[in-house]
């Protein structure tokens, strides 16, 4: 009988169970077994830290009545690298190991014919190098902040506008209230897709987004000829990766500079500045008010976009990303990436993805649609 | 493997001072201020701000045999995807600005004399010496001996900075050779040691009770990183006092408010800084817990900040 491994390589979105759904019910179409590994690689990797197994056995039993529920049922792994495997030694030294050996050794004996990994965009450089290594490995895109290369939709970033868009709503009530000019940072490190399409789905006055380096003077300006004085409040909404034209203007502190996976991280005189979550809005909302005769209100959704029950958009996205993931692999088409390019749901090879961010593109209709909306860009 | 030299420091030990920092170390504390220290071998690490783009240089990008470098900025600047980097360095001659460097260099015990010599005057003046830093400088015990030992016989005054996480055969080799001896008491409790430093205290405790009674002519001096929320308690400040006062030879209890300077760093080597959220411990704060060592001691004790690489 063929068997395959399915898990959650990459951080939290809402609605994961339903790719686990999709995949474990064509499986069983198809008369094939899957084992769900917990947490990643975790659940082979650190066997002891589970007392029921590290693996699961997944029947369509087990998962239907899960998939609409949100939380998850294998347990998810921001940035697990198997390559550098964090590790207490018998004499008490912490040190990173490279355990991919064993992870291609557990599929061989296990008889595992592929493993498909709900991927996010840091995993998916990990997923490579084990492919190259030889382990099987078929990718579902999952992305918060839709910025997976070679798919125009991943998975999750539905229920993440979802939200996104009704706490805008609510934000801008709240901005109404008090008179004030409520500024929301949203996910979004190197993509702004999160940041243009909720904007435009309220009707913001401004976005700013990674891809257009703002000019805060020109955002302040349009604001000022939008808010007369009968109408004292606005709405901007800004993606975490944005960053402000002039390197003066550089967000925040220095010491509150955060570093990251990202490789646009830099020094304190380089340009392109990850900063601390929350930062980017504090930096807009402070520098708005001080060009401005408004107040203004930061707020950071931080992690709690993240959370929560998927959309209808991302049940079928996830139930459809399972079973085609098995279809795949049933194909002999592993290391590749699902790619959703509507109308199709195909597969692309795993590089086209690595290595790339599907950012905006300066020209495109979504930024068209959002200038003639009168929506400011911040250039 | 040595990763720098820093000249004129005044935190690390008596007097004016210059630093070694030793590459490689067995804790993973949260808020390590020199990630950079922490791997045992050359690292790569990349400065975008140096970067001059790939239509102007490019040369890295098929130097990667890794295809870990690559460029998709508007700004044309390269990045680096560091789960594919293996550190094999290959780019770091190709990359004319520097952006792209190395930590860590191998030296030998006379290639660090004679740098740490051109500040010999200032020592004498100041009664400062050599101090070993890292990472964990008793991790490469053969090296800090002979250096400390060489350091001390040109009439350097002699200091490391040690977490203890060692082999007892390490310290035995390495501490003969040393007058004042910094180390850390992180935090008591061994469970939350584990998951804050990756691994718990009880080992560091024996190395450290062992070292007071086995060296009674090194002067310790007692450090304790100060992170709110962690470890910034009077129950752990007079958990570590009750731990160092029946020892003499234990001459200072000093308190390094946490601080930030380490975060830009974990950017350079594409590493997550985890305590973003953590705001540094308020002077209030600070004051009662030295007043608590003070009382201790019967005497002032000053603040330092840790000195960086």
């Amino acid at each position: 009988m063929t068997r395959i491994a399915i898990h959650l390589d990459g951080g939290y979105v809402p609605g994961l169970n339903t790719v686990i759904h999709g995949a474990v019910r064509a499986a069983a179409g198809l008369g094939w077994e899957v084992i769900g590994l917990h947490d990643g690689f975790d659940g082979l990797l650190f066997p002891e830290r589970y007392p029921e197994g590290g693996t699961i056995p997944l029947t369509p039993r087990h998962v239907e009545p899960l998939s609409n529920a949100s939380g998850c049922l294998l347990g998810t792994a921001p940035h697990a690298d198997p390559f550098r495997v964090q590790q207490l030694k018998a004499d008490a030294a912490v040190c990173e190991t490279d355990r991919s050996d064993e992870l291609l050794a557990w599929a061989t004996k296990s008889g595992i014919e592929a493993v498909i990994s709900v991927a996010d965009s840091h995993a998916l450089g990990g997923l490579w190098k084990l492919e190259r290594r030889g382990l099987r490995t078929l990718s579902v895109p999952q992305s918060p902040e839709n910025d997976i290369a070679a798919t125009d939709l991943a998975f999750g970033f539905s229920s993440v506008l979802d939200f996104t868009v009704d706490i805008l709503e609510r934000a801008r009530e709240a901005a109404a209230a008090a008179g004030r000019i409520g500024v929301v940072e949203v996910p979004g490190l190197y993509a702004g897709w999160l940041a243009l399409q909720s904007a435009i789905a309220v009707g913001a006055d401004a976005a700013l987004l990674p891809e257009i380096r703002y000019d805060l003077s020109r955002v302040a300006e349009h604001l000022s000829r939008r808010l007369p004085a009968s109408r004292g409040h606005g709405l901007v909404v800004v993606a975490e990766g944005s960053t402000p034209l002039e390197t003066s203007e550089t967000p925040g502190p220095a010491h509150f500079l955060k570093s990251s996976l990202s490789p646009g991280a830099t020094g304190p005189a380089g340009a392109r500045i990850h900063v601390g979550r929350g930062q980017s809005a504090k930096t807009v909302a402070e520098g708005l008010q001080r060009r401005l005769n408004h107040t203004t209100q930061a707020l950071d959704l931080g992690r709690i976009a993240l959370a929560g029950p998927p959309s209808s958009i991302d049940r079928q996205l996830g139930m459809s990303y399972g079973a085609a993931a098995v279809q795949a692999v049933q194909q002999g088409r592993t290391g590749s990436l699902m790619a959703f390019q509507a109308p199709h749901l195909d597969c692309v090879p795993l590089e086209q993805a690595v290595n790339r961010h599907r950012t905006i593109q300066k020209d495109c209709a979504w930024v068209q649609v959002a200038r003639s909306l009168g929506i400011c860009l911040g250039d | 493997m040595v990763l720098n030299i820093q000249h004129f420091c005044t935190h690390d030990g008596p007097g004016m001072r210059t630093t070694v920092f030793l590459k490689g170390c067995t804790l993973r504390c949260k808020w390590c201020s020199n990630p950079e220290s922490i791997h045992p071998r050359p690292e790569l690490a990349y400065n975008p701000a140096k970067c001059i783009g790939r239509t102007e240089c490019g040369f890295c990008l098929p130097k990667c045999p890794e295809h870990a470098i690559f460029s998709t900025d508007p700004d044309l600047k390269v990045r680096i995807n560091w789960t594919l980097c293996t550190n094999c360095s290959q780019c770091v001659s190709a990359c004319p600005p520097g952006a792209l460097s190395l930590f860590g260099h191998e030296l030998t015990v006379e290639e660090v004399l004679a740098e740490v010599e051109q500040d010999s005057p200032f020592y004498r003046e100041s009664g400062g010496g050599i101090t070993l830093s890292g990472g964990e400088c008793q991790l490469q015990p053969d090296f800090a001996a002979a250096l400390l030992e060489e350091a001390r016989h040109r009439g350097m005054n002699t200091a490391i900075e040690t977490a203890f996480n060692v082999p007892w055969e390490n310290v035995e080799k390495v501490l003969p050779h040393v007058d004042v001896c910094l180390h850390d008491h992180k935090i008591s409790d061994p469970e939350r040691h584990r998951k804050w430093c990756g691994a718990d205290n009880r080992r560091i405790q024996e190395n450290q009770k062992r070292a007071y009674e086995t060296f009674p002519g090194v002067k310790f001096i007692a450090r304790t990183p100060l992170i709110p929320g962690v470890n910034d308690d009077e129950a752990h400040i007079r958990a570590v006092l009750a731990f160092i006062r029946p020892h003499p030879n234990v001459i200072d209890y000093e308190l390094l408010p946490y601080f930030r300077f380490g975060e830009s760093k974990y950017g350079f080597l594409g590493r997550v800084y985890e305590l973003e959220d953590f705001q540094p411990p308020s002077e209030e704060l600070l004051a009662r817990l030295r007043a608590i060592i003070d009382e201790a001691f019967g005497r002032a004790t000053a603040i330092t900040r840790k000195t960086q690489p």
